[in-house]
């Protein structure tokens, strides 16, 4: 038994602990896939936060601490469920995400702009003039396109499919091939094998 | 600077982990004593002074170290068993009470009563129910044993 696997597993009874005190209400961890590392929270509401990378953008990660206090601790059990949909999503198996997203902690606006893109199908585009139309302020395109574009829960609220007026890409977190790729994914073209995706604690 | 429960684990549970081993008697007791000391950290959240949080770590966890050796071996006074420590700059206070731990019970009487309690040696082989020869016997293989096993 190597020091390693005594740290992990007190570490898991730590964290049961702190779970069962209420201590510990966001747990997070890296998984692998076809556009890098992905850094998951999972939280009391549900996914709060995907960030690509392999490590939490520093905004979103002082949000989530301002919404739900310093608890966030790694916990792969915690994250597997969105992760389980992920592999079906990147392998083309998985058109919409049944696992619930939290936005708290974002403004009415930013929320509502979300919730607007969230309602955009598999394989379709939206422009961002529309989406501020969907979230109710068609006046506020620019607005909604920063809202978009600091998506803290990327694919699951599947911001790759909002793009601008004028039929270019506009942005993207994850960088303007991750956008591609992900569309790409969705006509179908461009599918991954799976099993690929690997989960643990970072 | 260090923002979640997260953070801190990452960071520093290795370093406490190891820390905790060296103040146990084995490892079910550093397990404890590692979880005791994360959990009363999350608890007393935030640290006294951000950017300090790994010295506060080993503070919490070297009192609940001491608290639990008052609890479980209530004869062996931490303040006594640092007079009676040899003059080594390497070896602490914990070091010594764990020596005193591992010993078999007869020998860590033995030891306490000599060399923490300093009780003449007549007296030592009546609490004992020895003799004097023996009395002077046993403690000086203790004191051996503590002494070789601090080294």
């Amino acid at each position: 038994m190597t020091l390693d696997t005594l740290i992990a597993e007190a570490r898991s009874r730590l964290l049961a602990r702190a779970r069962r005190e209420g201590l510990a209400d966001v747990g997070y961890a890296v998984v692998e896939s076809p556009l890098g590392p992905l850094w998951i929270a999972v939280g009391p509401r549900g996914v709060a936060m995907i960030s690509y990378g392999g490590a939490p953008n520093a905004a979103d990660l002082g949000r989530l601490v301002r919404t739900y206090g310093p608890g966030i601790v790694p916990d792969a059990r915690r994250t597997a469920a969105v992760a389980r949909e992920l592999d079906q999503y990147f392998s083309g198996r998985r058109r919409s995400f049944d696992v619930a997203f939290d936005l708290s902690g974002l403004t009415p606006f930013q929320q509502g702009v979300l919730r607007a893109t969230a309602r955009v199908r598999y394989g379709d585009l939206a422009t961002y003039r529309t989406v501020a139309q969907r979230a109710g302020n068609a006046d506020a395109a620019r607005a909604a396109g920063a809202a978009v574009g600091a998506n803290p829960i990327p694919i699951v609220v599947p911001c790759h499919r909002v793009v601008a007026s004028d039929g270019s890409l506009g942005g993207y977190a994850g960088g303007l091939d991750a956008k591609r790729r992900l569309l790409a994914i969705e006509r179908g073209d461009d599918v991954p094998t799976g099993g690929w995706l690997r989960s643990g604690d970072p | 600077m260090v923002r979640t429960f997260g953070e801190l684990l990452e960071r520093y549970e290795r370093e406490l982990f190891a820390y905790a081993l060296r103040l146990s008697a084995d490892r079910d007791e550093a397990d404890d004593l590692y979880q005791d000391t994360f959990l009363a950290a999350f608890r007393a959240w935030p640290p006294p002074r951000s950017g300090n949080e790994r010295a506060w770590l080993y503070r919490i966890a070297t009192n609940k170290a001491i608290d639990r050796s008052r609890r479980t071996r209530p004869r062996v006074k931490l303040e006594d068993i640092e007079l009676a420590a040899p003059e080594r700059d390497s070896a602490t206070t914990l070091d010594v009470a764990r020596a005193v731990e591992l010993l078999p019970p007869g020998q860590r009487a033995a030891f306490v009563l000599r060399q923490v309690q300093g009780l003449p040696y007549a007296e030592i082989a009546e609490t004992l129910g020895c003799s004097e020869v023996a009395a002077r016997a046993r403690v000086s293989e203790a004191t051996k044993v503590v002494r070789r096993r601090i080294a």
